[in-house]
């Protein structure tokens, strides 16, 4: 059984090791319209969800999700319903793109996890499907229960560093899992989101290697990252998938990645 | 000699107040307390709790009307919870008081008492 799980673990880290390379910093999004519910806020939230370059602020078309949903006290809610198609673009991009919107209504304390599996994008550039699992973390009322643990999807980053609450600079923390499992060594995209609410100026890389940031997980599939900036700030861990979809008649591999989202504020 | 009696005190009195406050400032900042309220088929329901989920036992409840005037009070149980039966439709200021001066309140605006009732 042991040694049924460390075969597992390897094989896993293996399939990690070579897809990890080629770098395309495209990022599953769902930023809320705020991390934190308290008495005082409106208790209504505004999501989007989105399929972007979070730095550079490129929008790619982004179909209606397979899955959108939300846990709270252990519990999962089926959103898909509640998504709306709007439109948007970076500006110095001619054309608009898909991407969807969702109020939700807090009405208890506790941990909320918002999830989404999108529908796979084909990316003919690089010859793969491309679905990103995303979530973010939104705290109601003080109550500071559920964030740390798994929803259970395909692949997805549990945090160790509660994921709300973050000062601008603090060191975030997460463990990548593949079906459940620690995937060793796993590489982790990190990007900020250039188009934060409150962003004081756009932030311009001086270098490509400035764009995404690259950080790998340890043995236990367990990474870091200092935030520099407020706003919002994205980790993906991509892989591929031990399953292919049809394309034009062909087999094609999958890039599935785990993404989370945390919002930084500046200490003042 | 008086001014070294003087100092003794000062020190003392600065000992004690560290004392007091290794005992109670640690906790203070780890263990805020919440109060989350809601109103159900005529009832006020409220739950008393800890940021890790664990409930505040045995606080006092205490409950306003919009004028600030004192309208019931109560306990909360094991749970942290205390229910009462709506008592005014107007804004109500629920107020939590637990162990060591910990405290907090909500208020539930008039039109969720008026929607619950």
């Amino acid at each position: 059984m042991r040694a049924a799980r460390i075969t597992l673990a390897v094989a896993a880290a293996a399939v990690w090791a070579l897809t990890a390379g080629p770098v395309a910093a495209h990022f599953g999004t769902i930023t809320p319209s705020t991390d934190i519910v308290t008495q005082e806020d409106d208790k209504t939230l505004t999501l989007e969800v989105k399929f972007i370059h979070p730095l550079e602020r490129h929008y790619m078309e982004m179909a209606k999700p397979r899955r959108f949903g939300v846990v709270h006290a252990g519990k999962q809610t089926d959103l898909l319903g509640t998504l709306t198609a709007a439109k948007g673009k970076a500006p110095d991009q001619t054309e608009e793109f898909t991407f969807w919107t969702a109020g939700f209504q807090v009405r208890r304390p506790g941990d909320y996890l918002f999830f989404v599996e999108p529908t796979p994008y084909w990316e003919p550039a690089e010859d793969v499907f491309i679905v990103h699992y995303t979530k973010v973390c939104v705290n109601a009322l003080g109550l500071e229960e559920g964030w740390d643990a798994p929803i259970g999807l395909e692949t997805e980053i549990v945090p160790l560093t509660r994921p709300y609450g973050l000062w601008t600079g603090n060191l975030f923390t997460g463990q990548v899992l593949l079906k459940g499992r620690p995937v060793p060594f796993a590489e982790v995209e990190v990007e900020y989101l250039n188009a934060s609410p409150g962003n004081p100026g756009i932030v311009q890389a001086p270098a490509d290697a400035f764009v995404t940031q690259v950080v790998k997980a340890d043995a236990n599939g367990v990474f870091s990252y200092a935030m520099p900036r407020a706003g919002w700030w994205g980790f993906a861990a991509l892989g591929e998938a031990d399953w292919k979809l049809a394309q034009d008649g062909q087999e094609k591999g999958v890039e599935i990645g785990a993404v989370i989202w945390v919002h930084t504020r500046d200490m003042k | 000699m008086e001014v070294e009696d003087g100092t003794m005190k000062t020190l003392m009195r600065l000992g004690v107040l560290l004392a007091v406050c290794g005992l109670a400032g640690g906790t203070a900042l780890a263990h805020k307390v919440n109060l989350f309220a809601y109103v159900e088929s005529g009832t006020v329901h409220t739950e008393s709790y800890f940021p890790d989920g664990r409930p505040v036992e045995k606080g006092r409840v205490t409950v306003f009307d919009s004028r600030d005037r004192l309208l019931l009070e109560g306990a909360t149980d094991h749970q942290g919870l205390f229910s009462f039966p709506v008592p005014k439709v107007d804004d109500l200021r629920i107020v939590l008081d637990a162990t060591m001066g910990h405290r907090n309140s909500f208020t539930l605006k008039k039109a969720e008492v008026e929607a619950g009732k």
